[in-house]
């Protein structure tokens, strides 16, 4: 019951900003349906995981860090891509880079994923079946390494602070 | 105040003229690019920052209201589920065997089960 409860505070968040009025009588409505969304998707929660309200609200400052700089980085992969794109000849070389993982959880893998396809001249393809590597596509493959070393050193880090 | 209001109505309006800037390049990628992956680069990043745009033009023009805390919802859904959308669309082009193009330089992608 408790864990109903808990999984149903950010949906009563999210109820709020869908109706368009953030009060406490939606937030209380929201919370109240959220239990009715969470029954018939139980599979995809966690029901067994270690419960910590003060460290999942201590990583709230780090996320939206987090989301600040995602914005940044797609303006920046955009006008990367956009110039590419109008550039008058295309001259591009394209190729699938295998980059390993150091998570294993399935919330790192996905944000992870997702940040990788919104910066600059990459794009996820796949997960390997043990979670161990991704498969990324790149628009400038030509220094395979350097793009391995980037995505590890200053995405990774970043994402595992964040949500995990 | 009526100053304030201008100033900000000229933003939104510069800020939605940059977001359809986007997407019609995103478009342009679309049809300008080789093959199915490198066409997700700029449908993916280039349109979804056009639609951001559009979603922020709308924000800056009618402020906090339920329409405004609406287009941010949907932003950050955008925000969220183009990915998703270009991370399916590409693990099943390769999954069919699309090649990649011909300037492409490098391919690490190994398909679980198959032997080549």
């Amino acid at each position: 019951m408790k864990r109903y409860l808990y999984y149903s505070i950010p949906l009563g968040i999210m109820w709020c900003f869908v109706h368009g009025t953030v009060s406490i009588q939606n937030f209380l409505f929201g919370l109240l349906l959220g239990p009715v969304v969470i029954r018939p998707f139980r599979e995809l929660y966690d029901f067994d995981q270690e419960l910590s309200f003060k460290r999942e609200v201590r990583k709230i400052p780090k996320q939206i860090i987090y989301f600040l700089v995602l914005i940044m980085e797609i303006t920046k992969a955009s006008i990367m891509v956009s110039k590419i794109v109008i550039s008058p000849k295309i001259d591009i070389k394209p190729g699938i880079i295998a980059v390993p993982l150091r998570t294993r959880t399935n919330g790192g893998i996905t944000a992870i994923a997702n940040t990788i396809t919104l910066t600059p001249g990459t794009l996820t393809i796949d997960v390997a079946d043990d979670r161990s590597v991704l498969y990324v596509h790149s628009i400038d493959a030509s220094y395979p390494e350097s793009i391995r070393m980037s995505i590890r050193d200053d995405l990774e880090r970043f994402v595992l602070e964040a949500f995990e | 105040m009526s100053f304030i209001i201008s100033a900000l109505n000229v933003l939104s309006t510069a800020v939605l003229v940059i977001g359809l800037i986007f997407v019609f390049l995103g478009m342009l990628g679309l049809l300008r690019l080789p093959d199915v992956y490198n066409r997700l680069h700029a449908t993916t990043k280039v349109a979804t920052l056009g639609a951001f745009g559009v979603m922020a033009s709308i924000v800056l023009n009618v402020g906090f209201t339920p329409i405004g805390i609406k287009a941010i919802t949907v932003g950050l859904f955008l925000l969220l589920t183009a990915p998703i959308a270009s991370h399916m669309i590409g693990r099943a082009a390769r999954r069919h065997g699309v090649e990649l193009c011909a300037e492409s330089v490098i391919d690490e992608y190994i398909i679980a089960g198959e032997t080549d």
